[in-house]
C-alpha cells in the first residue's frame, strides 16, 4: 500500500541560497592551488573538474527536488485532486517543470564549457572559461528563484496536511457551515477540532480516529460547503468536495433541522440534491442535528416532505450499489450534539454500513480465498464416547464468583520487589512456595548432586570423629618430634658426649658473637685485602692452631706448605728419586723420550696432564695426530712472516674514516647528494 | 480473560514461561512485573513457579506438560528438577526425558486429554508422554511445519493454530484434539502462535503487540470471559474480513 508521507520532502533553498550552497561546495570539495608552471594538461584538467562537479551538484540537488516532490497523475486520485484545489495543478507542474529545464539546461552548459576547455592554451584562459561556466549555471538558476520559493511554501503547507489513509476504512461528516459536523467530531474521536459558534470554523480537513467493533476507523472532519455553482466554491468548500469525490467511505449528510446554523431546511436540501451525484455508491446517512432545539416530529410539514425526499434519495444510493434496499434503518438519524443523544447511534450506523459495504466488495475479490480459513472454526466431530471435560479448579470459580462481590487486593512479588529496593535489588527466594510436609522444611539446603548422586550418600557418617581422631594422633606425633627438637638437658648422655655438646655449644655462640660484632661495624670498617688482615691471614702458625684444634698433626702440612713458599732447589735428594720410581714407574713405562720424562718429573703429581699437542679430538676434522700436526704447522707457517714484519691481519681492530673528506666537501647542485 | 504481557521488552510471552491447568512455570527475570502478572490471578490457586531449565529462560519451549505432569529435557540440571519436585503438588509427575529433541515445548503440544507430537520423536518418548501426562499422542504437522509446539497452542476448551492451516486440516485437526480450532496470530501476525500466546482452561497471556482483533479471536477460541467460538464466524466475521483482505 502506498503512503502518503509529504511530511518527508528536503527543504527547497531560494535562488540565492542554492548558489551559496553550491559554489561553496565545488569551493570545498575541489582542488584549489595551482600553478602557472602546470603543465596545459593539468591545468584544463584542474578547471574542467571544477565546472562537472559544479554541474553534479546542481543536477543532484535539483533532482531530489524534482523526484521528491509527488506528481499529481502518480498518486492516488484524492491528493491530486486535493494539491490542484490547494495550490493549483497548473502552476505546480509549471514550478517542476521550471527546474527539470533548470536541470538539463545546466547540463548543457557544462559540457559546452568542458569542450571549450578543451581548447584552452593557458591558465588565464581555462579560468576565464571556468568562471564564465559556474557564472551561466548561477543565472539559469537565479531565473528559476519565483519557481523554488513557490516549491518550498508548498512544501511548508503540504507537511501540515493531515494524513489521510485513502484507502482505509472512512467516515466522512459533510453539510452546510455550522450545523455541528466538528462538535460531532469531537464526541466520537479525540482530534480536537476547534468549534466556533461562527460559519467556516473549520477551515481544512481534519483526521481523527475511532474504534468500532475492533477496527479503527478514519474520521474526516470537512469544512462546510455552500449551494453555489461548482465554479463558484472557494479552496475551502472545494477541500470537502475533493474529499466527498475520492474518498470511498461512509458520508455522513448533516442537517440542521432547528435552523439555527442560519440556513433554512429547504436550503439544505437544495444543497444535498446538488451534490447528491457524489455520494453515489456510498453509504450515506442523513443525520438531523441539534434536536435539544427543534425535534424532528415538530417540523413544518413542508420541511418534513423535504427531508423525506432526501431519506428516498439516500436509500437510492444505497439500491445502486446493488444491495437489499428495503432496510431503511439506519439512513435518517436523529441526534443532538450537545446533549450527547443519539451521537454513539450515529457512528454505529455509519460504521455499520461502511462495514457491510466493504466486506461484501471484499467477499468478491480473488484474494479473500487465500484467507478463507481463518473465518473458519473447525468444530470437533465426535470420535469416541470419552469424556474431555475442561479443568477449572473450584478456587477459580469462586474467585469469579467472589468477584462480583468484593475485590481484595493480593500482595503481589511486584509490591514486594517496590518496598524492598526494586528490581535489581530486591531477589526474592526461589524456595517461598515449595510444597512440602513440614513448612521448616522450605529453607533446608538442598543436596549437592552429580551425575545422579546424592553427594552426601558417599560421605562417612562418622567421619568427624575419624578426623578428630586423626587430628589428635597428629597432635601427639608433632608433639613428640617437638620434643626431639627441644634442647637437650644432657640427662642421658656420656660424659664425654656432654663435654663435646658443650664444645658445641660454646662454638655456636662464639660464631654467633663474632657475626654480630662483623655485622654492627660492616660499615665503619674498612676494607683491607686479607693479605694485610692479620686475623685473616694465611700463615702457616694458623692453619696449624686450626688443625690442632681439629686434632690433626698439623707438622706435615705446614711442611708441604713451607716447601712450595720457599722455591726450589736443585734436588738432590734421594728419598725423591726413590719416590719417582716408586710411584711412577708403572705409568711412564713408554715414554717416548728424556724431555718428557723430565718433565713430568719435575711437575708436581696433583696436577691433571695436559692434552699432548698432536692428540686427536673427535669433532676437530682430522684424520688421524699426524694430519693434524701437519696442519698446526701449515697454519703457524702461514702467519709467519706476517707476525714477523708485524703487519695488519684480520684479527686486528679497525677504525675506519669516520668522515671522509671527499664526501663532505664541496659545493653540489641538484641531485648529488645521494651519488656522492 | 486475556492478558497482554511483554517479557523484558519480548513479546514473545510462551516462551518464557508455561502455563496449565495444575501449575505455571515462569522464567527468571530481571525484575518481578512478569511473573507478578501471573501471580496475580493464579496466585493462591495454582502454584506460579520460577524456574530455569538447563540454566536457560525459554522454559515454555523447553518443556511440556499437563495437569497430570511435566516432560523437561534432558538439559535440565538435577537441582532445578529438585527445585520443580519441591514447587509443584504431588499429583504432577515431573519427568526428565531423554530425547535427542530436547526442546519439547517446540516438539509436543498437548493438552490434559491429547497431544500432538513432532514427527521424529523416539518411541520411548512417545511412551513416556502417553504415562506421564495421561494423553492419547499424535504424530502430526501443523501446515507444513514440524515444530506442532510452536505452531498451535490449544487448552482443553479451544485451539489457535497457524494461520496456512488449511479448511480440512483444521477440521481434521479438530476432530484429533475434540476441541474448537481457529486459525490465526498473535502479536500482530506472528505465526508462532505457541511463542506469542500461553493459555489454560480459563486465562490466556500474550504478548503486548497483539491486537484487539487477534484478542477477540482468542478469547473467543479459548472460551474466555463467557465468549463462544461461533462468534468469530457471526459476529466478528465481518470485523476480520476487513482486515484479512
Amino acid at each position: 500500500m502506498v503512503q502518503y508521507n509529504f511530511k518527508k520532502i528536503t527543504v527547497v533553498p531560494n535562488g540565492k541560497d542554492f548558489i551559496d550552497i553550491i559554489l561553496s561546495r565545488t569551493q570545498r570539495q575541489t582542488p584549489t592551488v595551482v600553478h602557472k608552471g602546470y603543465s596545459i594538461s593539468r591545468l584544463r584538467q584542474f578547471y574542467m573538474r571544477k565546472v562537472k562537479y559544479t554541474q553534479q551538484n546542481f543536477y543532484d540537488k535539483l533532482s531530489t527536488i524534482v523526484d521528491e516532490f509527488p506528481r499529481l497523475d502518480g498518486i492516488h486520485p484524492f491528493y491530486g485532486d486535493l494539491l490542484h484545489v490547494l495550490y493549483n495543478k497548473d502552476h505546480y507542474k509549471l514550478a517542476l517543470g521550471q527546474i527539470n529545464t533548470a536541470r538539463n539546461l545546466i547540463s548543457k552548459i557544462a559540457k559546452d564549457y568542458v569542450k571549450l576547455l578543451k581548447y584552452g592554451d593557458s591558465l588565464y584562459r581555462c579560468k576565464s572559461l571556468k568562471v564564465a561556466a559556474l557564472g551561466r549555471m548561477c543565472t539559469v538558476m537565479k531565473r528559476i528563484t519565483p519557481s523554488l520559493a513557490y516549491l518550498e511554501q508548498i512544501r511548508q503547507h503540504m507537511a501540515r496536511l493531515p494524513s489521510i489513509d485513502p484507502n482505509t476504512r472512512t467516515i466522512l461528516i459533510c453539510g452546510y457551515p455550522n450545523v455541528g459536523k466538528s462538535s460531532f467530531m469531537n464526541k466520537i474521536t479525540r482530534a480536537d477540532v476547534d468549534v466556533q459558534p461562527y460559519a467556516f470554523t473549520t477551515k481544512s480537513l481534519f483526521v481523527g480516529h475511532t474504534d468500532y467493533k475492533y477496527l479503527r476507523y478514519q474520521v474526516i472532519d470537512t469544512p462546510g460547503i455552500l449551494d453555489r455553482p461548482f465554479e463558484d466554491r472557494n479552496i475551502i468548500e472545494m477541500c470537502s468536495i475533493t474529499a466527498l469525490a475520492h474518498l470511498r467511505a461512509a458520508v455522513l449528510f448533516f442537517l440542521d433541522i432547528s435552523g439555527s446554523c442560519g440556513y433554512t431546511i429547504a436550503q439544505q436540501a437544495a444543497l444535498f440534491h446538488s451534490i447528491k451525484s457524489l455520494f453515489m455508491n456510498k453509504p450515506l446517512v442523513i443525520v438531523c442535528n441539534k434536536t435539544d432545539l427543534q425535534p424532528l416530529d415538530g417540523i413544518p410539514e413542508a420541511d418534513m416532505k423535504l427531508v423525506m425526499e432526501m431519506k428516498a434519495e439516500a436509500l437510492k444510493t444505497v439500491m445502486g450499489q446493488g444491495g437489499e434496499a428495503a432496510n431503511d434503518e439506519g439512513v435518517l438519524l436523529t441526534m443532538s450534539t450537545l446533549n450527547e443523544e443519539g451521537v454513539s447511534a450515529v457512528k454505529n450506523a455509519a460504521c455499520e454500513r461502511l462495514l457491510d459495504q466493504r466486506v461484501e466488495l471484499k467477499m468478491k475479490s480473488k484474494k479473500i480465498n487465500d484467507c478463507l480459513n481463518r473465518f473458519h472454526v473447525a468444530i470437533p466431530k465426535p470420535r469416541d464416547q470419552k469424556e474431555r471435560p475442561p479443568c477449572i479448579p473450584q478456587a477459580v470459580l469462586e474467585a469469579k464468583a467472589k468477584e462480583a462481590a468484593e475485590k481484595e487486593k493480593r500482595k503481589t512479588e511486584k509490591d514486594l520487589e517496590n518496598e524492598n529496593g526494586g528490581a535489581g535489588v530486591y531477589s526474592a527466594s526461589l524456595k517461598k512456595h515449595y510444597l512440602l510436609a513440614s513448612d521448616e522444611w522450605k529453607e533446608d539446603i538442598m543436596p549437592e548432586i552429580l551425575d545422579g548422586h546424592n553427594v552426601y550418600d558417599f560421605v562417612d557418617p562418622d567421619i568427624l570423629l575419624r578426623l578428630e581422631e586423626l587430628e589428635r594422633e597428629e597432635g601427639i606425633r608433632e608433639a613428640e618430634e617437638e620434643d626431639e627438637d627441644f634442647e637437650m638437658d644432657g640427662q642421658e648422655l656420656t660424659p664425654e658426649e656432654r663435654e663435646a655438646l658443650a664444645e658445641i655449644r660454646k662454638k655456636k655462640s662464639l660464631l654467633i658473637q663474632q657475626h654480630r660484632i662483623k655485622k654492627s661495624t660492616a660499615e665503619s670498617r674498612p676494607t683491607v685485602p686479607r693479605k694485610f688482615d692479620k686475623d685473616k691471614k694465611f700463615t702457616t702458625q694458623r692453619m696449624g692452631r686450626q688443625l690442632s684444634t681439629l686434632g690433626l698433626d698439623p707438622s706435615m702440612a705446614i711442611h708441604c706448605a713451607r716447601s712450595k713458599s720457599r722455591g726450589r732447589k736443585r734436588e738432590r735428594s734421594v728419598d725423591r728419586v726413590d719416590r719417582d720410581n716408586g710411584d711412577a714407574m708403572d705409568v711412564d713405562m713408554d715414554q717416548p723420550n728424556k724431555k718428557q720424562r723430565l718433565r713430568s718429573r719435575s711437575a708436581p703429581r696433583s696436577r691433571s696432564t695436559s692434552r699432548p699437542p698432536g692428540e686427536l679430538v673427535p669433532g676437530e676434522g682430522f684424520k688421524d695426530s699426524a694430519q693434524k700436526i701437519k696442519a698446526h704447522k701449515l697454519g703457524k707457517k702461514s702467519v709467519k712472516k706476517r707476525n714477523k714484519d708485524a703487519r695488519r691481519g684480520e684479527a686486528d681492530r679497525v677504525i675506519p674514516t669516520l668522515k671522509p673528506k671527499h664526501l663532505f666537501s664541496g659545493k653540489r647542485s641538484i641531485g648529488k647528494t645521494d651519488r656522492r | 480473560m486475556a492478558t497482554r504481557l511483554m517479557f523484558e521488552n519480548s513479546c514473545e510471552v510462551g516462551v518464557f514461561s508455561k502455563l496449565t491447568n495444575a501449575y505455571c512455570l515462569v522464567a527468571i527475570g530481571g525484575s518481578e512485573s512478569f511473573y507478578s502478572a501471573f501471580e496475580t490471578d493464579l496466585g493462591g490457586i495454582i502454584p506460579v513457579v520460577k524456574t530455569s531449565i538447563g540454566g536457560t529462560r525459554i522454559i515454555g519451549r523447553l518443556c511440556a506438560g499437563n495437569k497430570n505432569g511435566l516432560l523437561l529435557p534432558h538439559t535440565t540440571t538435577d537441582q532445578e528438577l529438585q527445585h520443580l519436585r519441591n514447587s509443584l503438588p504431588d499429583q504432577v509427575v515431573v519427568q526428565r526425558v531423554d530425547e535427542k529433541l530436547s526442546a519439547l515445548g517446540n516438539c509436543i503440544a498437548c493438552n490434559d486429554h491429547v497431544a500432538l507430537t513432532h514427527t521424529d520423536l523416539d518411541k520411548e518418548t512417545e511412551e513416556l508422554i502417553a504415562d506421564i501426562l495421561g494423553v492419547e499422542v499424535f504424530r502430526q504437522t501443523i501446515a507444513g511445519n514440524i515444530l506442532v509446539g510452536s505452531y498451535c497452542t490449544f487448552s482443553n476448551r479451544g485451539g489457535l493454530v497457524h494461520p496456512h492451516t488449511s479448511i480440512e486440516d483444521l477440521d481434521e485437526l479438530s476432530t484429533l484434539l475434540q476441541v474448537p480450532l481457529v486459525a490465526g496470530t498473535v502479536n500482530r501476525g506472528s505465526e508462532v502462535v505457541a511463542a506469542g500466546l500461553t493459555v489454560n482452561d480459563w486465562v490466556a497471556y500474550c504478548g503486548t503487540d497483539t491486537t484487539a482483533t487477534e484478542l477477540s479471536v482468542i478469547e473467543s477460541v479459548f472460551k474466555l470471559r463467557e465468549a463462544q467460538p461461533s462468534a468469530i464466524v457471526d459476529e466478528m466475521r465481518r470485523s476480520l474480513i476487513d482486515t484479512y483482505v
